[in-house]
């Protein structure tokens, strides 16, 4: 049964990065590998990001108290290097306020015991955050170009409009036209019109 | 001369081990915190991201941070909305921008002129360099939400250098040494003590300083949870005020030498003292062969000409809101501008300082 398993859903690889070894172990008896791959990085700074980039985890997890956390996290802002989602874990006892903001979501964190069934749930719901999360970027990132786009075409147009004496039908026709003859986007072809405007000393500013 | 009613006396409060968590050590060593009742367990930390998180979960009471920090948590721009205060300006300046040594012949004419730093312009043919050879110059800092950050961008904008054609990494402080010697990284913008160690090593020169970036500009501030403050305000007035007092302490030069031995020590930066002591002294290396520059504010805590180095102003907040944008780090600054008084608290600080002479110098 557990072959078919493994067989219809890939395994989830998870990197551990190991700042304190005696800890990292437990934490990893936690996963079995009929659902996880476990990778180990010991690694720390520069190197760590090369053993990132190589092993391309699903997954990262790291002890709250490791320096390499930040960078880390960045992987999310910064796009050198794909980003991942990032789970921290405590084995402080007392982390009981971390959980309250584990629930409120903050960010992922695993505390206190290592019972599998939990550290699992933890998993998969930083996954899905962290999917979310990045599907939001992205809708947000193609709006931001759609507006960008728009912006560029009206103005071409408004050159157009003020240089060749034509309508805004007209301007708007032309840019068609080039972008479908020469099998452009109208924002590359726009974006021509201006810089050639530019090159020009135009007037379209 | 504490509050009679003290609604909590015993804190942890979280420092990173750098030059500038040079407040935080002079408080707790010479019972600064002590004289306004207080019991402080200082917290070492290891990341910034974990100073946050700890604050916000009250693991921590107070800690150092970055002075965008409280402005990024507040908004929500690294996770969740969380309102955090600073009542305080810990420190101005203190960073750097140091590239690798090998790049030092590179510069030509732009090499170092006595005391003075060097422009972006003086890197633009490496830059261009790296991109004939399809690669980018590597530069890093420790945190996005940081001055270190904010100023490294300004410096290369400034000296005309393109951006896109610079790849910016987050690496740990303690590894940009290590990063740096074995060519992995090319520069990187930190606090001290990392640009001393990396010119007592002969592995770099430091180009410029913040205090040639942007001029005094805050560094790190106390930061509180909105509700903590709230909940303890007399409890918080003291804690700002004992750091005032180590703050003006660390004006005098022969203390800055007495905090720079402190810091040395296992317990805190565990480093040597010449490495620590020069930024605390004003002086800033350069280069192996080359005399210090002189920067008396290199790490500036107090003034005692004028209280306001401390106050968390909203001018500098509103700096912050544009460079941030500028970074693409904001999207809209309007609804922050609206924020930013609830968390770059002036008004609490005057209120401390005004109703009595606690701002004068000791």
């Amino acid at each position: 049964m557990s072959i078919l398993k493994s067989d219809t859903q890939p395994l989830l690889k998870l990197l551990l990065v190991d700042y304190n070894s005696h800890k990292t172990h437990i934490l990893s008896e936690a996963f079995d590998n009929e659902h996880y791959q476990i990778e180990w990085a010991s690694a720390s700074g520069m190197s760590l990001l090369h053993r990132v980039r190589e092993s391309k985890p699903d997954i990262i997890i790291i002890d709250i108290e490791s320096p390499d956390r930040d960078m880390l996290d960045s992987l999310n802002m910064l796009s050198t290097t794909a980003p991942k989602p990032v789970v921290m874990f405590s084995e402080d006892q007392n982390s009981q306020v971390i959980q309250e903001l584990v629930k409120a979501g903050v960010s992922a964190y695993i505390t206190g015991g290592v019972d599998s069934s939990r550290v699992r749930s933890i998993i998969d719901i930083a996954l899905a955050r962290f999917k979310e999360h990045q599907n939001l970027k992205q809708e947000l990132a193609d709006t931001k170009q759609k507006l960008s786009s728009q912006k560029v075409i009206e103005q071409a147009k408004i050159w157009l409009m003020e240089n060749k004496h034509c309508s805004e039908k007209q301007a708007y026709h032309h840019i068609r036209k080039i972008a479908m003859d020469n099998s452009q986007k109208m924002e590359d072809v726009a974006r021509n019109i201006l810089s050639l405007a530019n090159m020009l000393g135009g007037s379209h500013g | 001369m504490a509050d009679s009613i003290m609604e909590k006396r015993s804190l942890k409060v979280g420092f990173m081990p750098l030059t500038d968590s040079a407040p935080l050590v002079v408080a707790k060593e010479y019972g600064f915190f002590e004289r306004y009742g207080l019991d402080v367990t200082l917290e070492q930390q290891n990341s910034w991201a974990t100073m946050r998180d700890k604050v916000c979960a009250g693991l921590l009471d107070g800690a150092q941070m970055l002075a965008p920090m409280p402005i990024a948590s507040s908004l929500g721009l690294d996770g969740q909305r969380i309102p955090m205060i600073t009542p305080f300006v810990l420190s101005r300046n203190g960073n750097a921008i140091t590239l690798s040594q090998k790049w030092y012949k590179h510069l030509d004419e732009h090499r170092l002129g006595e005391g003075q730093p060097i422009s972006a312009t003086a890197i633009a043919s490496i830059v261009n360099k790296k991109i004939a050879n399809g690669e980018k110059l590597r530069f890093a800092t420790v945190f996005p939400y940081s001055c270190h950050y904010y100023q490294l961008l300004d410096w290369l904008s400034a000296g005309g250098i393109d951006l896109s054609h610079i790849e910016l990494l987050i690496i740990p402080p303690g590894n940009m040494i290590a990063a740096l010697k074995s060519g992995e990284i090319d520069g990187f913008c930190v606090g001290g003590p990392w640009n001393a160690f990396a010119v007592r090593a002969q592995l770099g020169f430091t180009a410029a300083t913040s205090s040639d970036i942007w001029m005094d500009f805050p560094e790190k501030v106390l930061a509180v949870l909105a509700s903590w403050q709230m909940q303890n305000p007399n409890t918080c007035k003291a804690l700002v005020q004992a750091l005032n007092d180590a703050c003006h302490w660390l004006e005098s030069i022969p203390n800055r030498f007495e905090a720079a031995q402190l810091l040395s020590g296992s317990q805190y930066l565990n480093m040597d003292l010449n490495i620590i002591a020069p930024s605390l002294l004003g002086s800033c290396l350069t280069y192996k062969d080359l005399p210090p520059r002189q920067i008396n504010t290199y790490n500036q805590f107090a003034d005692s000409e004028s209280a306001s180095l401390n106050c968390p102003s909203i001018d500098d907040g509103r700096w912050l809101l544009e460079v941030m944008q500028k970074s693409g780090h904001l999207d809209n600054p309007s609804h922050a501008l609206l924020q930013l008084p609830h968390i770059y608290r002036q008004d609490l600080f005057r209120q401390y300082f005004t109703a009595n002479q606690d701002v004068a110098p000791r």
